[in-house]
């Protein structure tokens, strides 16, 4: 069994240490305790395996049906795919405090609600990279995917910001789950759609007008773009604007969850609908 | 009990699981999702994807990705509510009383399975109306009559399929993870959306003995094929008869080795 060291030093409450605590060690823990797919004999099969056949199944049937490059196709996955850990992992580590009965002792604690939640972002930030980036390195051995070595780190940079952006609308499906009877019903949906409307698969020229709208205002669109442009050797001036303007979506997906998160426990207060499933 | 009235007591057994289980899966989310808004959304991909290749996107290829999008949400219904079959019912804590009854409950896991398939045919009506209302895509068939029949063997293999899946997945602790695992793989090998002929040799072999190929290639043939699929069909029933050989003996295995070490709800 292995456990997850916590430091024991007494700290004030609302103390910098303390918070810090709470958004670090908070974090982890979530991660390990609510994530129901950490476990290896679920990871390996669902995080590592499905992308495996999903950028195969995309690239295959994207080169067939339009004559393009495969790697535009293996590319767009491969960044899509960090959606199953951002998605998936956030909804889990928000909506699963209810189902295994932790809800309440969480929200009756005087933790800082910022720190608390702001601390389970960073496990699947990380999750989702490294998913992406095993994604890439399948491009690379079985698709004929080439990278700039000039431009890897802006690459890695919007595959950062990214993943940041898909975890905080993946934390507001997590608060809407709060309240829903099957939390993963918008996490399964919202995977879908980046499918089709972020530029993943379908040249976002190519859809019609009302989509490319959308797209605008999802994570991936902008993120997708700049990594398809590092590896066509743009630089960081260069795709600089599509990497904030990801950053920027994903902070205003982030704070949206928090006040979503906020309102539902008060809410849930108000009309002692706190485990009420 | 005489034959025929055993036989018509098997045959009320699986109906009525079949009806009870629609209805269960008709206020599920999941399976609303996998078996109507998931085939509309990869339809939509595979629509585009062709609108975007120029000169191949004429009707009959609107056709061939409505009935293979339509084949993968089957598919997909299948394998969530086969694979998962079992071991639902562990969760549930039904599976003792279900085995313990003394009913066949090889008769009620097929009943269960049936009705995901059936379910999931939905993912056919929802993809073919999609590409009719968004995308002016006829809906003719060349070979009317054959349809039908095309449809029947591809349902009841699909069924027995979902039944072997049930006995074998509940091998593995995690059976949703092997769930999440097997979707794309068989979307690739079964030329759902890419002709084989366009995928490696070696995935030949292996496509001949899964039977959503043959499925999705008879019901294409009924569809849109030049000549009757009868070669498709018959070997969907052949399949159909050894999947139902295997997954009878598997799933007696599986049962009788669970009673005797006393690990039937064990998850």
């Amino acid at each position: 069994m292995t456990a997850i060291p916590v430091s024991s030093v007494p700290s004030s409450p609302g103390s910098l240490r303390a918070n810090w605590r709470i958004f670090w060690n908070g974090g982890r823990l979530s991660y390990t305790a609510l994530f129901n797919w950490a476990q290896p004999s679920i990871y390996i099969p669902t995080l590592l395996g499905a992308p495996t056949f999903q950028i195969l199944f995309f690239a295959a049937l994207g080169s067939y049906a339009t004559g393009m490059d495969p790697a535009f196709f293996a590319i767009g996955n491969a960044v899509q795919v960090c959606s199953m850990a951002g998605i998936y992992g956030m909804t889990m580590a928000v909506a699963n405090e209810r189902w295994f009965g932790t809800l309440p002792v969480l929200m009756a604690s005087p933790a800082n609600r910022a720190a608390l939640f702001g601390g389970r972002f960073i496990p699947f930030i990380v999750n989702g990279f490294l998913v992406s980036a095993y994604g890439f390195l399948l491009c690379w051995i079985f698709l004929g995917v080439r990278f700039d070595a000039a431009t890897l780190g802006v690459m890695v940079l919007a595959m950062i910001v990214t993943a940041f952006s898909c975890s905080a609308i993946g934390a507001v499906q997590g608060g809407i789950s709060l309240r829903l009877r099957d939390g993963l019903f918008g996490a399964n949906l919202l995977v879908f759609l980046f499918l089709l409307f972020c530029g993943v698969n379908i040249p976002l020229a190519a859809l019609p007008p009302w989509m490319q709208a959308v797209s605008q205002v999802l994570p991936f669109t902008h993120g997708l773009a700049a990594v398809r442009a590092a590896i066509d050797g743009a630089t960081l001036s260069e795709v600089g604007g599509l990497i904030a303007t990801e950053f920027l979506i994903g902070l205003v997906y982030a704070v949206a969850a928090f006040f979503l998160f906020r309102w539902l426990e008060r809410s849930a207060y108000r009309n002692a609908t706190l485990d009420a499933r | 009990m005489g034959s025929i009235a055993t036989f018509r007591a098997n045959v009320h057994q699986v109906v009525r699981v079949w009806t009870f289980t629609l209805g269960i899966y008709m206020k599920s989310e999941f399976f609303v999702l996998t078996a109507g808004v998931q085939p509309v959304i990869f339809a939509t991909i595979a629509f585009l994807l062709f609108q975007v290749g120029g000169e191949a996107a004429g009707p009959q290829t609107l056709l061939f990705a409505a009935l293979g999008t339509g084949m993968m949400g089957v598919w997909s219904t299948t394998l969530f509510g086969g694979g998962g079959a079992i071991a639902w019912q562990r969760w549930e804590s039904t599976l003792e009383l279900l085995v313990a009854a003394p009913r066949r409950y090889d008769l009620t896991l097929l009943g269960q399975t049936l009705a995901t398939t059936t379910f999931g045919f939905y993912s056919m009506i929802a993809t073919l109306a999609w590409g009719w209302l968004l995308f002016g895509m006829p809906i003719d068939a060349n070979f009317p009559l054959i349809l039908p029949l095309a449809l029947l063997v591809a349902v009841i293999g699909l069924g027995i399929m979902g039944m072997l899946l049930a006995t074998t997945f509940v091998l593995y602790r995690h059976a949703n993870a092997l769930s999440n695992l097997l979707e794309y793989p068989v979307w690739i090998a079964t030329g759902m959306l890419v002709p084989l002929a366009l995928l490696p040799g070696w995935l030949g072999p292996i496509s001949w003995v899964l039977l959503p190929t043959w499925a999705v290639e008879a019901i294409r043939g009924a569809a849109i094929g030049s000549e009757p699929p009868w070669l498709a069909i018959g070997m969907c029933m052949v399949l159909t008869l050894v999947y139902y050989v295997i997954a009878r003996r598997v799933l007696v295995y599986v049962i009788d080795k669970a009673r005797r070490d006393a690990t039937l709800n064990l998850a």
